[in-house]
């Protein structure tokens, strides 16, 4: 199937509809409360978080022996919850730092979820097939009530993130702060957790265990090089989410052998790239115009400064002086000249250049005053 | 030698391989690049298979283990734009990479024998099957000779740079200026680990691979804070829980992989709960010990600047230093027995015991000067450090 003929598809196709929306939303919520994740300095949790979700999903089809999706992620997120909270003990109540409890949770819970679910396939029960679809994900399987699931979770998240702007906001920047001024820091600390691992557990259908934590990641980082604000930045990396999940999407169903998952965590990877190279305010090919641009700023000046100390020896500033002694220095151009000249700092005439009395005030004041 | 035996031989090396650099990685807070290396390396090992068709040889390793290191130059490499923190770095470059493997499996899936839950997962069952023969002589498991060997390299160097290694993960700035560079140090370093995470991912899968980095490494800084010592707790603790985590694979008839994690799960969290110093019963009793000396010595100091009885009432005392009922009758009955008040109808009084402890207390915390509490000590968990 051919890309274009995807998206002339995507309205009468059911399945392609349903699977596009799901990737579209589960991309924007990501993309929103991973925001708050990477301005958290907590964007490994994610990957902690999505790994220690496994077992909850084991012990839950354990227990009901059925394969209801809603179910199984109930299961994912108490377990998703657990390893949330016992990472904070570590860092609070040990000398572990954060990187080595992330790494402990996230591979001891996968461990022991592998232990349950290679447990459960040798148990003599048809229905647990399929379990193993959580590791990558599927996108395929995803149905009308998932996106509707999706859509609704979306939907409080939106409301709880408007209720609580001023204090997620507050507390992101400045937690002591938040805490002199009376806020309950631990609630809100709590609800933001909540959501994002809400939102980890809700893409684990989709992109899988192993990959989630670029679904939160990716836009968030995308996003944070195009803007200062952070209103800006989350419905931007909402968008960029969104946009990985339709293109992700699109073009692995325009392929054969190609699994969504990958194909949207390498899309918003797309994404990322150009923000880090484009972005006006941070990115790297800007950053590097900029710095250029300084440099030669620089030796405009230093040529300032040389047509400066000649002048000064002379009773009239504006005397005339040949080009050519200005052939030894570094800072000069002919292009730097030729500023000098749009600035009207300096009048050439013919092989001569002189210095006019605006551009004498101007060394007067860049090199005399801070002397 | 059976295969029972084999496959424990084989956890066991593969745990004490993993736990050497997984001492280093946590002690410099770089935990999580394991975990990031083991996924990363998935395109090399894909595209190293692609040309070998062979997934025990040495080419593959190769190319998995310089990809762990450009894994490593690509998070530094980011994170030396400036644009994102550490972290974000590491979990933007895994994913990434990972993906492309996944990809690379996918698109060539038909003509491959090369699964990604086996990459993922391993299975430590199927290695006694793939076995070396030279000359038609059995010469055992291959990957027990393949982890053998990275296990004698990493003895080998860890023996031969014991003094830097200590040095460069303690003191970075020390070891630059002792002249052996932190940068050499540190790719030699993630260079040992990407080739022991990409021997280990066979047999026990790429996650599973930073359990045994991390977890006995982890379990062993909570009971120790001497390298050797770490060291050698955290080989003790892989050892056992490969070993132990095989019998309950065996009893459960489960993956080997999860029940060895599963095993160094329930280790660490023993450790976690019941270390003697660090861990988390003794934390907890220690904060709160120190939280009712604190309070009990706010106490005293109140009443030793207090001649006036109305402040020194039971009751009073409640309401002016503002602490819960609970909390102010556990500081009164703990200054009684202790013999530091006396209270006669209702009114607190300073004892002549209570009055000198006071002292000492408040000239140490004008002074800050140790020797005045020292015989305190052995009674105080507050003055203890």
């Amino acid at each position: 199937m051919e890309l274009s003929e995807y998206f002339l598809q995507l309205f009468s196709d059911y399945t392609l509809r349903t699977i596009t929306l799901g990737t579209a939303i589960l991309g924007a919520i990501c993309g929103m409360l991973g925001s708050f994740a990477v301005l958290r300095k907590q964007s490994l949790l994610g990957d902690a978080i999505s790994h220690a979700a496994l077992p909850g999903i084991a012990i839950a089809f354990l227990i009901t022996g059925t394969k209801d999706t809603n179910l199984l992620l109930l299961g994912a997120l108490v377990s998703g919850l657990i390893g949330t909270f016992w990472i904070r003990g570590m860092i609070t109540k040990t000398h572990l730092k954060s990187d080595t409890a992330l790494g402990l949770v996230l591979s001891l819970f996968f461990g022991f979820g592998m232990l349950l679910l290679t447990f459960i396939q040798k148990q003599p029960n048809a229905n647990q097939a399929g379990l193993d679809k959580y590791l990558f994900g599927q996108a395929a399987t995803l149905v009308e009530s998932d996106v509707i699931l999706m859509a609704i979770v979306t939907g409080i998240c939106l409301i709880i993130l408007l209720l609580f702007w001023k204090e997620f906001k507050i507390l992101l920047f400045d937690a002591d702060y938040t805490k002199t001024l009376g806020f309950n820091t631990k609630f809100i600390d709590i609800l933001i957790t909540f959501f994002i691992v809400l939102a980890i557990v809700l893409g684990l259908q989709t992109v899988g265990v192993v990959l989630m934590s670029a679904m939160l990641l990716a836009p968030a980082a995308a996003a944070r090089q195009w803007t200062n604000k952070l209103s800006t930045m989350i419905v931007l990396a909402a968008i960029f989410g969104a946009f990985s999940g339709v293109f992700g999407t699109a073009i692995s169903a325009s392929q054969n052998n190609l699994s969504t998952g990958p194909v949207i965590v390498l899309v918003a990877g797309v994404f990322v790239l150009i923000s880090f190279l484009f972005s006006p305010g941070r990115g790297i090919i800007f950053k590097q115009i900029r710095v250029f641009q300084n440099r030669r700023d620089l030796e405009l000046q230093k040529t300032l400064q040389f047509m400066f100390d000649i002048a000064k020896t002379h009773e009239d500033i504006s005397h005339p002086h040949a080009i050519k002694i200005l052939n030894n220095f570094q800072g000069y151009t002919k292009a730097t000249l030729k500023e000098l000249e749009e600035k009207n700092w300096v009048a050439v005439n013919g092989q001569k250049w002189s210095l006019t009395e605006a551009g004498y005030q101007a060394a007067v004041n860049l090199y005399t005053n801070n002397q | 030698m059976n295969a029972q035996v084999e496959i424990q031989l084989i956890a066991a090396v593969v745990a004490i391989a993993c736990a050497i650099p997984g001492v280093f990685l946590v002690l410099r807070k770089m935990a999580l690049l394991s975990d990031a290396i083991s996924h990363s390396i998935l395109p090399g090992i894909v595209i190293g298979f692609f040309i070998t068709e062979d997934l025990n040889s040495p080419l593959l390793i190769i190319l998995a283990a310089v990809t762990g290191v450009i894994t490593v130059m690509l998070v530094e490499a980011i994170q030396k734009t400036g644009l994102v923190k550490e972290d974000t770095a590491i979990g933007l470059v895994f994913p990434a990479l990972f993906s492309i493997g996944v990809i690379l499996i996918a698109k060539n899936a038909n003509d491959v024998h090369l699964d990604v839950d086996a990459v993922l997962l391993g299975e430590l069952a199927f290695a006694p099957f793939d076995r070396l023969i030279i000359d038609g002589v059995d010469m055992g498991p291959k990957s027990l000779w393949l982890m053998g060997g990275i296990l004698s390299i990493t003895l080998g160097l860890l023996l031969a740079f014991f003094k830097e290694l200590k040095v460069s993960t303690f003191d970075a700035g020390l070891s630059a200026a002792l002249g052996f560079s932190p940068v050499v140090l540190h790719y030699g370093l993630m260079t040992v680990s990407s080739v022991t995470v990409v021997g280990a991912f066979e047999a026990v899968g790429a996650v599973l691979v930073v359990a045994l980095m991390i977890a006995p490494a982890a379990t062993a800084y909570l009971l120790t804070s001497n390298l050797k010592k770490m060291l050698v707790l955290s080989i003790v603790f892989g050892v056992f829980s490969a070993i132990g985590g095989y019998w309950m694979a065996h009893l459960l008839d489960a993956s080997i992989a999860g029940s060895m994690t599963t095993v160094l799960g329930f280790v660490f969290l023993m450790v976690y709960l019941f270390a003697p110093n660090k861990g988390l019963i003794a934390v907890v009793y220690r904060q709160k010990q120190q939280r009712t000396e604190v309070s009990l010595l706010t106490f005293l100091i109140h009443l030793n600047n207090h001649k006036e009885e109305n402040e020194r009432h039971v009751k009073h005392l409640n309401e002016h230093i503002n602490w819960q009922k609970v909390r102010s009758k556990t500081v009164l009955e703990l200054a009684e027995k202790n013999n530091l008040i006396q209270i006669d109808n209702q009114i607190v009084k300073l004892t002549t015991k209570g009055k000198e402890f006071t002292d000492l207390a408040l000239e140490y915390i004008i002074s800050n000067r140790d020797e005045k509490i020292e015989h305190m000590k052995d009674d105080f968990f507050l003055f203890r450090g």
